[in-house]
């Protein structure tokens, strides 16, 4: 709840500046590929250097999540913000001077890493959450989403012609400026957070909870599919449209029409996440993205094929984020919502690093992408199926009072 | 504010919103993106 004497913290207030910090914090980090050809290029390394510094980051964001959802929950997502929001600052500035591979995996692996780790759903998300009601929680988590993505969608081109204009070390220290802008942002989140219902329940507590709650791992594994697939399509469908005959800007549209696509779907999904079952919204999602991925395997493969099956997995991309995360607060409660979404969102990063990693295993050995879409579809399947039997409901804890009270 | 004034508002932010998404699509045929398909493997 909000202090009293913060009145002009207004859920609306803290929902823009949240979907600002998400636009800043995921597009940035989007913009992390466009730096390997001119720094290894200018530095004398190979793509691995740079793709392992990048792998590095992926996990660490992963791993830290819970963390410094933990932090929030305890301290503040205020104070989480402003160090992660540093962090990132730091990594950026450190990457554009780094000379060695063991520089840049401590920059733009490590320190990028931490960085958005704070910057991101997990603390975000829970204060969002914590300041909406019920009946609007799922659409306002579906509208950060929806930042989210956006600046996913919008920060490449930047990205790319900030690259360009002032080249690569240059365009570090700009993007890095605007990370920077995340820090007086996050004076609106500060929220002073009380526990929200408190049943005085430890986060020790609330994780041992969650970890015997069944849903919870229905949550976390179905998360790991979606994370897996985001970033198989979005990684090697450009690969995979060049490989199959078509001109590089076939493939840029379907990414491009991911991104779109991916704002309204985030939304949308939101906006019907506060008026029917989360569950439902969520088995549909991944039911549809198996369909759809058949589908596309299954038709004559051309342009328009291509761009249908881009707008239509756009739609899809990012609209878990909400369902997943609503159902977290909705099952487990707001208290330690940061926390247990940085544990879910643990397993998304684990499935987006095996998604990535292994499309690429998959297509070296293989000589093509068939292994690898079919494993998608599988594992759409099983998320579904995970999704199936997930209980909405919420937690029923008795109230711990103080000993002699 | 008036319900047609907020119509209005409304309206203008929905097309710009449009117009920016659309500005932003286009951007990504820039060659400089299109060129350098291999970097996009590292970007998700």
């Amino acid at each position: 709840m909000p202090n009293a004497n913060a009145s002009w913290r207004t859920p609306t207030l803290i929902l823009v500046c949240g979907c600002i910090i998400l636009t800043l914090s995921m597009g940035v980090r989007h913009t992390g590929g466009l730096f390997l050809q001119p720094m290894t290029s200018s530095l004398g390394w190979n793509r691995e250097v740079f793709s392992f510094a990048i792998a590095i980051q992926n996990l660490v964001w992963g791993l830290g999540s819970p963390f410094a959802g933990a932090f929030a929950d305890r301290y503040g997502a205020g104070r989480v913000i402003v160090g992660a929001a540093l962090l990132y600052v730091l990594g950026l500035a450190l990457m554009a001077v780094s000379s060695t591979s063991m520089a840049l995996d401590l920059s733009a692996g490590v320190l990028v890493g931490l960085g958005l780790s704070g910057t991101t759903f997990a603390v975000i998300m829970g204060v969002i959450g914590r300041h909406t009601t019920p009946e609007k929680r799922s659409l306002a988590l579906g509208i950060a989403s929806a930042g989210g993505s956006f600046g996913q969608f919008a920060v490449l081109p930047i990205g790319q012609t900030l690259i360009s204009a002032y080249g690569w070390q240059s365009a570090l220290f700009l993007l890095a400026c605007g990370v920077g802008l995340i820090a007086p942002l996050a004076y609106t989140m500060a929220d002073g957070h009380k526990p929200a219902g408190s049943h005085g329940q430890s986060a020790g507590a609330a994780l041992v909870e969650a970890g015997r709650h069944s849903t919870f791992h229905y949550l976390f594994w179905s998360y790991f599919v979606c994370g897996f697939q985001t970033a198989f399509v979005m990684l090697h469908l450009p690969s995979f449209a060049v490989d199959s005959g078509f001109s590089a800007n076939v493939g840029m549209t379907g990414v491009a029409l991911i991104g779109l696509f991916n704002v309204f779907g985030s939304f949308l999904f939101g906006w019907a996440g506060g008026k029917g079952s989360k569950k439902n919204l969520l088995l549909f999602i991944y039911a549809a993205r198996a369909v759809v991925i058949s589908i596309f395997m299954l038709v004559p493969l051309s342009v328009v094929s291509i761009w249908v099956f881009s707008a239509c997995m756009g739609l899809l991309w990012l609209a878990t984020v909400p369902l997943t995360n609503g159902l977290v607060a909705q099952i487990f409660g707001l208290r330690f919502m940061s926390m247990l979404t940085g544990i879910v969102f643990l397993g998304h990063q684990l499935g987006s690093f095996l998604g990535a990693w292994l499309g690429g295993v998959i297509f070296d050995r293989t000589g093509s992408y068939d292994l690898a879409w079919a494993l998608s579809i599988g594992l759409s399947v099983l998320a579904a199926a995970c999704c199936w039997p997930v209980r909405e409901q919420a937690i029923e804890r008795a109230v711990t009072r103080p000993a002699g009270a | 504010m008036a319900r047609h004034w907020r119509w209005f508002c409304w309206g203008m932010a929905a097309a710009l919103a449009a117009v920016l998404l659309g500005w932003i699509f286009v951007s990504y045929q820039m060659p400089g993106l299109l060129l350098d398909l291999a970097n996009l493997r590292y970007c998700g």
